[in-house]
């Protein structure tokens, strides 16, 4: 039903504001990318021994802080450092960080999340940035009285 | 007055930051939240700059060959090339490798490779290519060309096909694979399957085509990472 889907919608909306839904869900793309490239079976890694639980280790820690990062924005800042930081040490562990995507996915996850701030005005797009500076210019001859009411 | 046909858009079509094209589907609520979440570029880039520097040194020390990267790679096919290597403690025995439940790349095998697995306790490589096919495309990655070698120690793979020209030390065949000593404890098979094993070993115009590489550490000196249509 289309109304469902609209409601659906606005409620996905309205709970992706409140988060940082690019940032975390990149992070946990990123995590699960790596994990990919791995997929080494549990008996093998038990037989490598430390270095290779290092290689599983830090791909779940990226997948998790993604995930908290989405479903706990309140500690985003933490979530965000731990992320960059096991994104990088994948570089070394696994597979040069999943052939290169996942660390970058994962760092661009983690500045992601790390640069989002809550309840921020709503950006203003070019063609009203630039209307408005028209209408500043348009409004500058005006007489002195009339501008000085303006709520700048 | 300019001001007021000015504001009153603005406060009732709220323009919706990264929406996107699905932004313009759905309607706007009357009650919807002006005030939302968003990243701010400058504080993103408080983390993505230092981020971005970590990763360039990360890189640049690994082609230096003074950071060794670790492969663990399984299920996926993918080659390794290279014009020599040298290797010291070095054992083979068969085995089967298992793909993940369902892997999507097990095709008609039922999801099993035989595989010879080889190990080999320190190896020097030169002109070391190795490449993936991602489905259409590989990603290549060769190391070793200038002065300094490439070096890995437990080189652990699995090949379904391995070609050279081969030259052992000291070498042993016939052994039960779970009495192999020559290539320390990861370098020890199953009871009860062939095997063989040697002190050195010299690989020229090495060829293998594996299924999986375990706690392979590498130091890869001039590496280069990069896409291509054709493998190594």
């Amino acid at each position: 039903m289309p109304g469902d889907r609209a409601g659906f919608r606005a409620g996905f909306r309205r709970w992706r504001s409140g988060r940082p839904f690019w940032g975390g869900l990149l992070l946990t793309l990123a995590g699960a990318e790596v994990l990919f490239t791995m997929k080494a079976s549990f008996e093998v890694v038990l037989h490598v021994g430390m270095q290779g639980v290092a290689g599983y280790l830090l791909p779940v820690v990226m997948l998790l802080c993604g995930l908290l990062a989405l479903v706990n924005p309140s500690q985003r800042l933490f979530y965000s450092l731990i992320g960059v930081l096991a994104s990088l040490g994948t570089w070394v562990t696994s597979n040069l960080g999943g052939f290169l995507v996942g660390l970058l996915l994962g760092c661009v996850g983690s500045c992601l999340v790390f640069g989002w701030l809550p309840d921020q005005e709503p950006r203003r797009d070019r063609r009203r940035r630039r209307k408005e500076a028209r209408a500043a210019r348009t409004a500058a001859p005006r007489p002195l009285e009339q501008r000085a009411g303006e709520p700048a | 007055m300019a001001s007021s046909s000015d504001v009153t858009p603005s406060a009732g079509n709220t323009p919706e930051p990264g929406t996107g094209p699905e932004g313009a589907l759905a309607p706007e609520a009357a009650g919807a939240p002006t005030r939302r979440g968003r990243v701010r570029l400058r504080r993103a880039a408080v983390l993505a700059v230092p981020a971005a520097a970590v990763t360039a040194g990360l890189a640049i020390l690994t082609a230096h060959g003074a950071l060794g990267v670790q492969f663990a790679i399984s299920g996926m096919p993918f080659t390794v090339t290279a014009t020599e290597l040298d290797g010291t403690g070095f054992a083979q025995f068969g085995g089967l490798d298992n793909m993940a439940e369902g892997s999507p790349n097990a095709g008609d095998t039922g999801g099993q490779v035989l595989v010879v697995t080889s190990v080999i306790k320190e190896a020097k490589l030169t002109k070391l290519c190795q490449s993936v096919d991602l489905g259409g495309t590989n990603l290549l990655i060769t190391a070793g060309e200038g002065d300094t070698r490439v070096s890995a120690t437990d080189l652990t793979t699995d090949s379904t096909f391995l070609s050279g020209d081969a030259a052992f030390n000291n070498i042993e065949i016939g052994n039960d694979a779970s009495t192999l000593d020559k290539a320390g404890p990861k370098g020890r098979g199953p009871i009860g399957v062939f095997s063989q094993q040697a002190d050195t070993v010299q690989i020229k115009n090495l060829r293998q085509t594996n299924y999986a590489t375990t706690a392979g550490v590498f130091k890869l000196p001039g590496l280069k990472l990069r896409f291509s249509g054709s493998g190594c």
